[in-house]
């Protein structure tokens, strides 16, 4: 059901070359934020479970932004937040999940996430999110 | 029917919607979304989000009238179920569908087929809205009129 290959999302790219990585299961949830990187004007690469993001940096590849979903088969956002730091990935990684319990939250800063945003994702929450890390 | 009559139903319709919570803003957001550049944009996620569903219900059922329920895989379809309806501002939907991984959590297998029930009437209600909606869209494109913004 899950598979662990990254796919290039779309090739708009701005005259900066913003990347950002968007870790998460759901197709749905993926197709939203996609289209909400598009209007920024951001390259959005897409995996999608924590494994395939872990790889894609071991492959070489850099990004200025990381959303990182929590639940995902094969590796969580947890693991692969704490994988990718020990790799030495200084990238912001915004942390984005539905249930918004403080211990979540704690766990995924412990982990090494630079912020925590409750789902679904809207416009709003991602230009707070591309402004604090100077990508607007 | 004349267009202004057209928009008036429409926006009345999709007021019914919000007001009764089969919405929630994140839908008024996917249609702030649509654009030139994407001009079916809601169509198509929502689109996504029916096929995606209805895969899912089928395995919730598949998977709950086992002997041994496996609750974690139940559990992971809800959340999968819970993520896309929250996407698309399907609000009883993903209303439901925390009820029900409460009932995965304490392997309740009577609490998780009684959720089923109920998120799949919600669904095939939010189903039917949405396509009554997307129709009364398509009415207003025919007769030559724009659809109204409902925000």
């Amino acid at each position: 059901m899950f598979c662990s290959s990254i796919r290039m999302a779309n090739s708009a790219v701005s005259s900066r070359g913003r990347r950002a990585l968007v870790v998460e299961d759901n197709a749905i949830i993926r197709v939203v934020v996609r289209k909400l990187m598009k209007e920024q004007g951001i390259v959005l690469e897409e995996a999608e479970n924590g494994k395939a993001a872990v790889e894609s940096v071991k492959d070489g590849k850099s990004y200025d932004l990381i959303l990182m979903d929590r639940e995902m088969s094969v590796m969580d956002g947890h693991e692969a937040t704490k994988q990718l730091r020990l790799l030495g990935v200084k990238t912001p990684i915004v942390a984005l999940s539905a249930d918004s319990q403080q211990c979540d939250r704690d766990l995924f800063l412990r982990a090494g996430a630079d912020e925590f945003v409750e789902k679904p994702l809207t416009k709003d929450k991602l230009a707070g999110i591309l402004s604090k890390y100077g990508l607007q | 029917m004349e267009i202004g009559n057209l928009q008036r139903r429409y926006l009345d319709f999709a007021s019914t919607l919000f007001h009764e919570g089969f919405l929630d803003n994140q839908f008024t957001q996917l249609q702030q979304l649509q654009d030139e550049s994407s001009p079916e944009f809601v169509l198509e996620v929502v689109t996504l989000f029916f096929e995606d569903s209805e895969k899912l219900l089928d395995e919730l059922s598949r998977t709950l009238n086992q002997q041994a329920v496996d609750f974690k895989k139940v559990d992971a379809h809800v959340h999968q179920l819970k993520g896309s309806s929250a996407s698309i501002g399907a609000q009883r939907v993903k209303n439901v569908c925390v009820a029900f991984r409460n009932c995965c959590e304490e392997m309740n297998q009577e609490g998780c087929l009684r959720c089923l029930r109920q998120v799949r009437n919600e669904y095939f209600l939010v189903k039917n809205k949405l396509e009554t909606l997307f129709a009364l869209e398509q009415q207003i494109v025919a007769a030559g009129g724009s659809v109204p913004m409902m925000w």
